[in-house]
């Protein structure tokens, strides 16, 4: 017996959720689209827990012992 | 406010619930990269472990914007790439109790394979809601 398929029309974006898991429909490297586990953006998680990103005077003070910078990413 | 010049307190460092999930527990319980991201986070919660950090490039050369982050390389104290192949980023964030450093990402810092985002494409993508 054939195993039957689900078919989803998914753009990007779109999230679907699979056994309490969220999936994200997100472009990959070549212009396709594949299925991601989602990432929550901060601006939501923050917005829930009464956060926001610190300034850019703050972040400076924080790291000012940090090594330096690798180029890395 | 701060004022102007003056050193800041350090920062608690806070590992969101949702966070952690998203980013660590996507892999198998026994996996490497799971196993590596418990133990940093044991390490660092625990406290009394130099944390090298380093400030996350705010104009990445492949595309990623990660102004306001700094990032430490797991296993902790490992430095080259081959040693220490993960990488946990935190942003700064002002919460009620006031700046924090929030953990956004894990993930590889040179994955093998291509289809794998990096722990840079990881945080880009938190910080601005898709991938660079």
């Amino acid at each position: 017996m054939a195993t039957a398929v689900k078919k989803l029309d998914l753009e990007i974006g779109e999230l679907i959720e699979v056994a309490g898991r969220r999936y994200e429909a997100v472009p990959d490297r070549e212009g396709g689209l594949i299925l991601e586990p989602a990432i929550t953006p901060v601006s939501e998680l923050y917005a829930e827990r009464g956060w926001e990103p610190a300034s850019e005077e703050d972040f400076r003070r924080l790291t000012a012992d940090d090594e330096p910078a690798d180029g890395e990413g | 406010m701060t004022s102007p010049g003056k050193k800041l307190s350090p920062a608690p460092i806070i590992f969101g619930s949702n966070e952690w999930a998203e980013e660590v527990e996507r892999f198998a319980p026994s996996a490497s990269a799971r196993l590596r991201a418990e133990s940093a986070r044991r390490e660092i919660e625990a406290g009394g472990v130099r944390l090298a950090w380093r400030p996350c490039e705010a104009e990445g050369s492949h595309g990623t914007r990660l102004p306001g982050c700094r990032k430490l390389y797991v296993p902790l104290g490992q430095e080259g790439a081959s040693a220490a192949p993960y990488g946990l980023v935190f942003q700064l964030a002002k919460a009620d109790r006031g700046l924090i450093w929030s953990f956004i990402a894990f993930g590889e810092r040179h994955p093998d394979n291509p289809s794998t985002r990096t722990v840079y494409e990881r945080a880009h993508k938190r910080l601005h809601g898709r991938y660079p």
